[in-house]
């Protein structure tokens, strides 16, 4: 991929990322909170306001999709070979292990069980946020004046933060991708994202939230062609805290790249449907 | 104060404003009788059919806005309902029947469609049912929201009353019965009501939240004929009634007869007339909006110097332009405003019962756009009308009409035998851009080189370059194709290409080259002209237009998570099963 080449400089190897394996949860709470390690990029490309300008089209490259936590190698569907199996990967939680309450465990166990039919993405649902984020497809950042829409290839999902509107609590309606609300703090971009409806999940691991889940997340440009992303989860009903996961998210290189159509809908319709079928197929 | 004393003179006090209370408002009609219903609805003449037509009720002479219902005037007033009776301090009006069940299924046989009857049934499913002690009952609605209830009460056949919905059952009912005179009773059940001769008007207590006024919805007003206007009217003043018109001859009134209008309890618009009033004729407004043309308008530009389009748009008014000009319509330049009602209601009446008005925009408090006066879409060729097709095209068209008709004579084999917009893919090009009867917004946001146009129907979001950039190569074929834009003056020109053909507009092919031009032609208005150029299908290419509104401040689009909540998909599908079972049945 052309965007393995991507500028990322010595000071964002410093920055990212942070591995504490084993460390605890005192450890955990300092990386948490500490401030952007980078905080002035010389190179970072400015927008007409003198912001950072984020527009673009980029993607998480990683194995965060299949498992936030660290994960080894695994099978897949048997049918697919080595196509299905699951790659190993570091985890892009900060501190390692993400806080679930003891029922909560159970139920990403039982997620898991069922991740077949169960995970939304399999359905070609809304994936949520932070999930949208770092699913194995582009998405393209238009950033105005007064509002920020991220478009992701992804089940056609897309979200508006609204960089101009007060935040009314609680929004009008729940909703998968919920209702973003975002400022600058320095050259990152903050963005409060409420309103979920709690059937997302953040994994094909089963890693999931309720609806209670209060998402932050944080745009740091590490440069022209990399932006370092942060999303710290608060959710008192499945995590005992707040907790935060990283990435470096990568801008496409490609001069023509764009994020494509990608509809899914139609290639999950035998897994929902196909019991339904006059000819059924499961 | 302390002791006895103290007490003594509160209760005075008490009794003393329990006095002035009860003075405030003496008796002070005698003999008003119910004069008329206002219902709402754009289409009066349509109204009045309906009640002709469903609920056995007679056009009145020369009153093309009025029906006469067994002893009682329906006034339809052309205006435009915010929403059902329900929630308002006049939740319905009744109609007994001889034989109700028969009545009920002759209504359930309606149907929806159109303008049709809904039934709001009970629990169980069942549309009707015995009220304890009383009648047999059920319910249905008009197609303008008014709330029905059918009654079998073989002593009062015809019309049988007005049912209120009140905060304080017992001084509602004082209120009417001081003002208005009616014989305090119960029916047989003890339900508490008053009554005018043989029409009853009851009462049920309401709780929770706020009636809403009655004065934008369906049931605007109720109107009670009185002896003495002037008289009451000085009195209603003296004890403080909120006298809100008159007394006077209303605009445009038929007779001679003169009207007040007061606002009763939870907020119910009453109306006071003498003898002999008969409505008014339905005003005529002239003209619509000025059209607006892109000469006389220049955008603003966004702060990098691109025309701004930016916000939210519905395209709520353009709902009901239909796409080729009505063959009745060839000389007309414009609909009234009155037909435009109409037609955008009938567009409604045509799809899901209510929705828009019921679950949206009442819901969230919107105030509705004004309807299109515009006759159709197509504005070339000049006759509005779509281009002969081509032999390919008549191919075409004649195999997509075989396999509507295979499919609509047998269930679906999957959820490849129904339309790509219900299995909730997409509604094609140019059809997403299209207004429907709700969930219309189109948000635009832009960036430096970037256009991203969202519709909230079914989320589709288009990202338009406005840089040149290569075509995505032959193979790479999609729903919505590829669209490369520019900036031609103020206008957005977007030109796509490299449809997958899956999803045809009016018989376009996948070869269709759609070419569209966004621009705003006055501070709130942004006109969407699309011209669609497919030599395959059609001998020429045709284009069309329609606008869109900006509604920044009222207007937010909701996320339209259609397939994740598309029960449809699988109701239809379990359903076309158990229709292949029943076939299987009956052949063995």
């Amino acid at each position: 991929m052309v965007a393995g080449r991507a500028q990322f400089g010595p000071g964002c190897r410093r920055a990212w990322p942070v591995r504490v394996a084993g460390a605890g949860l005192l450890l955990a709470a300092l990386v948490w909170t500490a401030p952007p390690l980078v905080a002035q990029e010389p190179s970072v490309p400015r927008s007409f306001d003198g912001r950072p300008d984020l527009n673009g089209v980029w993607q998480a490259i990683g194995t965060a999709h299949w498992n936030l936590e660290d994960h080894p190698a695994a099978p897949g569907h048997p049918d697919l070979g080595a196509i299905g199996a699951v790659p190993p990967g570091q985890g892009v939680v900060v501190g390692g292990e993400i806080p679930y309450v003891k029922a909560a465990l159970e139920q990403r166990a039982a997620n898991f069980e069922n991740r077949m039919a169960a995970d939304p993405e399999a359905k070609c649902f809304l994936p949520g946020v932070p999930r949208a984020t770092y699913l194995p497809y582009p998405f393209q950042i238009i950033q105005g004046d007064s509002k920020i829409m991220i478009v992701y290839g992804f089940a056609e999902a897309n979200r508006t933060i609204h960089m101009d509107k007060e935040n009314p609590e609680p929004p009008p309606l729940d909703s998968w991708m919920g209702r973003s609300h975002g400022r600058w703090e320095g050259d990152t971009l903050v963005v409060d994202a409420i309103g979920f409806n709690g059937e997302a999940w953040l994994d094909r691991a089963g890693n999931f939230a309720s609806s209670n889940l209060r998402v932050q997340e944080r745009y740091t440009p590490l440069g022209r062609n990399a932006i370092e992303y942060e999303a710290t989860l608060t959710d008192a009903t499945v995590f005992t805290r707040p907790w935060t996961i990283r990435m470096p998210l990568y801008r496409r290189l490609e001069p023509n790249a764009r994020v494509l159509e990608f509809k899914c809908v139609e290639f999950a319709e035998d897994l929902m449907y196909g019991h339904l079928r006059r000819r059924p197929t499961r | 104060m302390t002791g006895r004393s103290g007490d003594v003179s509160r209760m005075i006090a008490a009794s003393a404003l329990a006095l002035l209370a009860s003075l405030a408002l003496p008796l002070l009609a005698r003999g008003a009788a119910l004069h008329h219903v206002q219902i709402s609805t754009p289409s009066p003449t349509e109204a009045v059919r309906w009640y002709e037509r469903h609920l056995d009720c007679q056009p009145v002479e020369s009153r093309p806005d009025a029906a006469a219902c067994g002893g009682l005037e329906l006034a339809f007033a052309a205006q435009t309902t915010l929403g059902s009776t329900q929630g308002t301090g006049v939740n319905h009006i009744a109609f007994s029947y001889e034989r109700l069940a028969e009545k009920m299924s002759e209504l359930e046989a309606v149907g929806v469609r159109g303008s049709g009857v809904r039934l709001q049934r009970f629990e169980d499913g069942s549309t009707h049912r015995l009220l304890p002690g009383l009648y047999r009952h059920g319910f249905v609605f008009d197609p303008w929201g008014t709330r029905i209830e059918l009654v079998e009460d073989p002593d009062r056949l015809g019309f049988h009353h007005v049912h209120l919905s009140a905060a304080r059952p017992d001084a509602t009912l004082d209120w009417y019965r001081r003002i208005l005179g009616g014989e305090q009773g119960t029916l047989p059940s003890a339900r508490q009501g008053l009554r005018f001769g043989e029409r009853w008007l009851l009462m049920s207590p309401h709780t929770g939240t706020t009636l809403a006024p009655t004065r934008s919805r369906a049931i605007a007003h109720l109107a009670f004929e009185v002896p003495d206007l002037d008289g009451l009217v000085r009195q209603l003043g003296a004890a403080g009634v909120d006298l809100q018109a008159g007394p006077s001859v209303p605009a445009n009134a038929r007779t001679g007869a003169r009207r007040a209008v007061v606002l009763g309890p939870d907020s119910v618009t009453v109306a006071l007339v003498e003898p002999g009033f008969a409505g008014t004729e339905q005003p005529v407004v002239a003209g619509g909006a000025a059209s607006e043309t892109p000469d006389e308008y220049k955008a603003p530009r966004t702060p990098w110097g691109e025309p701004d389009l930016q916000g939210v748009w519905t395209g709520n008014a353009a709902h009901g332009i239909p796409l080729e000009r009505p063959q009745e319509l060839v000389d007309v330049e414009a609909l009234t405003p009155e037909q435009a009602e109409a037609r955008r209601e009938r567009g409604t009446l045509g799809s899901i019962w209510g929705y828009e008005r019921e679950w949206r925009d009442t819901t969230l408090g919107y105030d509705k756009m004004t309807p299109s006066t515009q006759v159709a879409m197509i504005f070339d060729p000049p006759d509005g009308r779509l281009p002969p097709l081509t032999p390919t095209g008549e191919r075409l068209a004649r195999e997509a009409q075989v396999r509507r008709r295979r499919l609509a004579s047998q269930p679906p084999a999957g959820p490849e035998d129904l339309s790509p917009y219900v299995r909730c893919i997409t509604r094609g090009l140019p059809g997403m851009m299209m207004p429907g009867i709700y969930n219309n917004g189109l948000q635009i946001v832009q960036g430096p080189g970037f256009v991203a146009l969202q519709k909230e129907m079914i989320h589709e979001t288009r990202v338009v370059p406005t840089q040149p950039r290569e075509r995505v190569g032959p193979k790479l074929r999609t729903w919505l194709g590829d669209p490369l834009g520019r900036w031609e003056g103020d206008s957005l020109v977007v030109e796509t290409q490299r449809f997958n053909g899956e999803s045809s507009f009016r018989g376009s092919s996948g070869r269709m080259k759609l070419t569209e031009r966004f621009t705003r032609v006055g501070p709130a208005k942004l006109l969407y002209e699309f011209t669609v150029d497919d030599p395959e299908v059609w001998v020429r290419q045709w284009s069309a237009r329609f606008a869109f509104d900006l509604d920044n401040e009222q207007y937010e689009l909701v996320e339209y998570a259609c397939h994740e909540g598309n029960y449809g998909m699988f109701n239809i599908l379990s359903g076309a099963r158990t229709r292949d079972r029943e076939a299987e049945e009956a052949g063995k």
